[in-house]
C-alpha cells in the first residue's frame, strides 16, 4: 500500500511541480549522496514540462460544467445503452457549451471530408498525410479528417491561492 | 456637464439589464437612435469575470467555506464582502440560506420593515442580512461601477439616468427605489414605469408608429417576467393635432410568472417519477426545476413539433450515469398545465381567487393566491370599468375596458403558445362586447425591451421622440378619525381624505382647499395613509365614508415637529401635494404662518387592523 501512495505522490509531484521534493527524493532513495561531487556535468538536462495548471483548468470547467470527469472515470460497462444515452446527452450539450465559452474551435482544413482538398502545409503537426504518400511531398489527397485547432483560448486567470490540483471539490451536504 | 448617453436601467425582479444611447443634439430628428445594451463584467464563476447581456438580481453573502480568498474580487473591488449576479445565483441554488433573491417584491411589499436586514429571508443565524432597499442599492451600484469600467471616458454620475419601476409600485416602493439608487450614487435620476419603456422601446423600433394605432385606441401592455404580471393601459388620444398617449390604467403588483410555472414543471415531472418509485430530494427538485425550464423553451420554439422532450438528472456523486434519473416532460402535459392551470379560457366575469386569511400566515412574500393569469386580466380589465369614464378608455357594453392593441412583455411571453393563448381569451371577450379582435403589436427583445426603451424616453424629455403622458397611477388618501365619542371594542370609524387624485402630473403641485386639521407639535403624529387603482374620480379634497375594499392602508406617514416654545402645541395645517419632475409623491403640512413640515413615509412595519 505504502508503496503505491509513494508512487503516487511521486507521479503528482512530477505532474505538477516538475520535479522531486527533497523529501520525496529521500523516501524515494534517490536523495543524491553528499559525497558524491556535483561535477558530473553531463548532458543538459531536459525542458521542465510546462505547467500543467491550464490542462487541469479546462478539464476542471468541464467537470463543473458537465460532469466530464465523473463520466470517464465512471465503469460504464455494466448500464444499459439507454441508461447511458440519458446521461450523455445532457452531459454532452453543456461539455460543448463550455468547450465554445472557452475555446474557439475551427477545422484546420475547412473543406469537406471525403472531397479531393489541396494542401500546401508541410508541417506535419498540422496535417498528416496517410495512405500511400509518395516520396517527396504530396499536393493534396482525399480529406479524411478537417482537423481541430484552437483559434482562442480564453481561459480565465488562475487564482494563486487556489490549489491547482483540485479538479473538482469533495460535496458535503448538511441535512 | 452636459450628459453624453441616456441610460436605461431595467432593475428586475431576476434580471437587470443596462441599456444606453448616446445624445447628439444636431442629429436628424427624424433619425432613429441607436440604443444599446452594456455587456455587464460579473463574476460567472468563482475567479472569472465575464461580460453578460442581463445581470442576474441575485446578491449571495459568502461565508468562510465559500469561496477561495481572491476568487470573488471584481475589476473595480479587490474584496467584496458579497457576490452580485451568475456566480451569486448559481452558488445559491446549492446553499439557499445566503441567498438574496426577489428584493425588488419585497421592496413593494408593506408587510415588512423594508429598510430592516430581513433578507435572507430564511437565513441561518449568523448570516449577516441586508434590507431589501440596501440589496437594490447593491445591484444599481454594480451596474454604475459595471458602466465605469466599460466606458471610462463618460463617468456614470455625469450621465442622465432612468431607472424602471414596475407600474404598480406604490408611492412608498418608489421612494425605497429612488433612495436605493440615490445610496449607490446615482445622480440626475428619474423614474419610469416599465410598461411605459417595454412600449417605447416598441415605438423606438417602428418610427411609422403614427400609421399603426390612431386616436382613441386603447393599448393593453401585458408583462410577465420571471416573477410578476403586471397590466397597464395606454390611450392614444389628440393633443394639439398631434397624437400623443396617456398611461390611463395600472394594475396590481401580482407575484406570478415565469418561475411559477417551472415549478409547477419539475412538480409534474416529479410526481410522475414518485409514481415509478423514483423520490427526488430538494436539491434535485432545484435540479429538475432548471432542467423543465429548458425543456419547457425548447418544447415551445416555433416549429418544434417533438411530443416530449427529456429531462434527465444527473447522478449526484462520482457516479454520473449509475445516479442518473431520466424522466420526460410529455408535450400533453406542458400544453395542459399552461392552458388550463395559468391561462384557463374563463369568462371576462371570473375573478381571480382571494388570498386565504388564515389565522396564523408565515410570514414572506404575498404571492397570488389564484395562478390564472387570464383571470387577473379580467379582474385588472373589469376593475378599469368599474368607475366612471378616465381618459378615452374604450367600453364593451357590459362596462368591461376594451383594448384595441395588445403589447406583449418580458421572458415568458417569447413562447408562441402562451401570446396566443391570451390573444384568444382577450378576443373571445371583445367578441362579447361585439368588438373586433385586438391586434398584436409585434415585439422586439422581451428580455431586454424595457432598459432599451428607458433609453429612448431619456431622448424623448431631451426633445426627440414622443413622450407618454401619465401622472401617479393612483389615488392617494390620508385618513381622518372620526370625531364621536369612544365606545368599548369598536375603533372610531375612519373617513379617507382625498390628497393626490388619479393622473396628476408630475411637476405639478396641489393644496388641499378649505380644510384644516390640528398637528402635534413636539412629539411625533403618525397619519394613516391610503391608496387605491380602481377609484379614479376622486377630486382633491374629497371625503370617502365607506371604502371598503377600494382602498389599501399604506405604511403610515410621520411628521415629527420641534416645538417652538417649550410647550406641546395644536397647529392648524393644510396638506400639499407635490409630484416631482422625477415622479416623486411629497405630502407637506403647511401652516397659516407659511410654515411647512414634510410627511415622510414610515416604512417599519406596518400593523394589520
Amino acid at each position: 500500500m505504502s508503496r503505491i501512495l509513494l508512487a503516487f505522490r511521486a507521479f503528482f509531484a512530477i505532474l505538477f511541480h516538475g520535479a522531486l521534493s527533497a523529501e520525496l527524493k529521500s523516501d524515494l532513495g534517490l536523495a543524491p549522496s553528499p559525497a558524491r561531487p556535483s561535477a558530473s556535468s553531463g548532458p543538459a538536462a531536459p525542458p521542465a514540462p510546462p505547467n500543467p495548471g491550464s490542462a487541469l483548468q479546462l478539464l476542471a470547467i468541464l467537470q463543473r460544467d458537465s460532469r466530464l470527469l465523473d463520466f470517464l472515470m465512471e465503469d460504464i460497462a455494466s448500464y444499459e445503452d439507454e441508461q447511458i444515452g440519458a446521461a450523455v446527452r445532457s452531459l454532452h450539450d453543456q461539455a460543448r457549451d463550455s468547450l465554445a465559452r472557452y475555446l474557439s474551435l475551427q477545422p484546420v482544413i475547412d473543406g469537406v471530408e471525403g472531397a479531393y482538398t489541396r494542401s500546401a502545409s508541410g508541417d506535419p503537426a498540422a496535417v498528416k498525410f496517410i495512405g500511400n504518400v509518395p516520396a517527396g511531398k504530396p499536393e493534396g489527397g482525399v480529406l479524411r479528417h478537417k482537423g481541430w485547432r484552437a483559434a482562442k483560448v480564453d481561459l480565465p486567470a488562475l487564482n494563486p491561492k487556489q490549489d491547482a490540483s483540485i479538479i473538482a471539490p469533495a460535496e458535503i451536504e448538511i441535512e | 456637464m452636459e450628459p453624453r448617453y441616456v441610460i436605461g436601467i431595467d432593475l428586475g425582479t431576476t434580471n437587470s439589464a443596462l441599456s444606453y444611447v448616446e445624445y447628439q443634439p444636431d442629429a436628424d430628428p427624424f433619425a432613429l437612435p441607436k440604443v444599446e445594451l452594456l455587456g455587464i463584467p460579473q463574476l460567472v464563476n468563482p475567479s472569472e469575470v465575464r461580460d453578460e447581456g442581463l445581470l442576474p438580481s441575485f446578491l449571495y453573502v459568502p461565508g468562510a467555506t465559500d469561496f477561495t480568498a481572491g476568487s470573488t474580487a471584481l475589476p473595480w473591488d479587490a474584496q467584496p464582502d458579497v457576490v452580485i449576479g451568475r456566480l451569486a445565483q448559481k452558488r445559491g441554488a446549492e446553499n439557499a440560506g445566503r441567498l438574496v433573491s426577489s428584493a425588488k417584491s419585497w421592496l413593494s411589499h408593506g408587510g415588512v420593515d423594508r429598510t430592516a436586514p430581513i433578507l435572507p429571508f430564511r437565513a441561518p443565524e449568523g448570516v449577516p442580512r441586508f434590507s431589501p432597499v440596501e440589496a437594490s442599492r447593491r445591484y444599481l451600484d454594480h451596474l454604475r461601477r459595471a458602466w465605469d469600467s466599460r466606458m471610462p471616458d463618460a463617468p456614470f454620475t455625469d450621465q442622465q439616468v432612468l431607472v424602471t419601476v414596475p407600474a404598480s409600485f406604490d408611492a412608498v416602493a418608489r421612494e425605497l427605489t429612488l433612495k436605493a439608487a440615490e445610496q449607490a450614487g446615482y445622480r440626475n435620476l428619474t423614474l419610469l414605469e416599465e410598461p411605459q419603456a417595454a412600449f417605447y422601446a416598441w415605438i423606438d423600433r417602428h418610427p411609422d408608429w403614427r400609421e399603426r394605432v390612431q386616436v382613441s385606441d386603447l393599448i393593453l401592455v401585458v408583462d410577465i417576467g420571471g416573477g410578476t404580471t403586471d397590466f397597464t393601459l395606454i390611450a392614444v388620444t389628440q393633443k394639439d393635432g398631434e397624437l400623443s398617449l396617456d398611461r390611463v390604467a395600472v394594475g396590481e403588483h401580482i407575484l406570478l410568472g415565469g418561475d411559477n410555472i417551472d415549478l409547477a414543471l419539475a412538480r409534474l415531472v416529479a410526481d410522475q417519477l414518485a409514481q415509478k418509485g423514483t423520490r427526488i430530494d430538494a436539491l434535485q427538485l432545484q435540479a429538475l426545476w432548471n432542467n423543465c425550464r429548458t425543456a419547457k423553451e425548447k418544447l415551445l420554439e416555433p416549429g418544434n413539433k417533438k411530443d416530449e422532450e427529456p429531462v434527465t438528472i444527473l447522478g449526484k456523486g462520482t457516479g454520473v450515469v449509475g445516479g442518473t434519473i431520466k424522466a420526460k416532460l410529455q408535450r400533453a402535459d406542458l400544453e395542459r398545465l399552461l392552458l388550463e392551470g395559468f391561462l384557463p379560457a374563463v369568462s371576462s366575469h371570473d375573478m381571480p381567487a382571494r388570498q386565504r386569511r388564515s389565522g396564523l400566515q408565515e410570514l414572506g412574500l404575498p404571492y397570488a393566491a389564484d395562478a390564472a393569469m387570464t383571470r387577473h386580466m379580467a379582474r385588472f380589465l373589469r376593475q378599469q370599468a368599474s368607475e366612471a369614464e378616465q381618459g378615452g378608455v374604450r367600453r364593451g357594453p357590459s362596462g368591461l375596458a376594451c383594448p384595441t392593441h395588445v403589447l406583449f412583455n418580458g421572458g415568458v411571453l417569447n413562447a408562441g403558445l402562451i401570446r396566443e393563448r391570451l390573444l384568444g381569451v382577450l378576443n373571445s371577450w371583445l367578441a362579447e362586447e361585439g368588438l373586433a379582435p385586438v391586434k398584436p403589436l409585434s415585439g422586439e427583445d422581451l428580455m431586454r425591451a424595457v432598459s432599451r426603451g428607458a433609453a429612448y424616453y431619456g431622448l424623448a424629455r431631451r426633445g426627440r421622440g414622443v413622450r407618454i403622458r401619465g401622472g401617479v397611477p393612483r389615488t392617494y388618501y390620508v385618513g381622518i378619525e372620526t370625531a364621536m365619542p369612544s365606545v368599548p371594542g369598536l375603533s372610531a370609524p375612519l373617513k379617507a381624505l382625498t390628497v393626490v387624485p388619479f393622473g396628476m402630473e408630475e411637476g405639478t403641485d396641489l393644496r388641499i382647499p378649505n380644510r384644516e386639521f390640528g398637528l402635534v407639535v413636539g412629539e411625533p403624529a403618525e397619519f394613516r395613509f391610503f391608496t387605491s387603482a380602481v377609484r379614479k374620480n376622486d377630486d382633491v379634497g374629497h371625503l370617502i365614508e365607506d371604502f371598503g375594499e377600494d382602498l389599501q392602508e399604506l405604511a403610515p406617514m410621520e411628521v415629527n415637529l420641534p416645538a417652538q416654545q417649550d410647550a406641546a402645541d395644536v397647529v392648524p395645517v393644510s396638506f400639499e401635494t407635490v409630484v416631482t419632475e422625477t415622479g416623486m409623491l411629497q405630502l407637506w403640512c403647511v401652516a397659516r404662518d407659511g410654515r411647512r413640515w414634510k410627511l415622510e413615509f414610515n416604512v417599519r412595519e406596518r400593523v394589520e387592523g
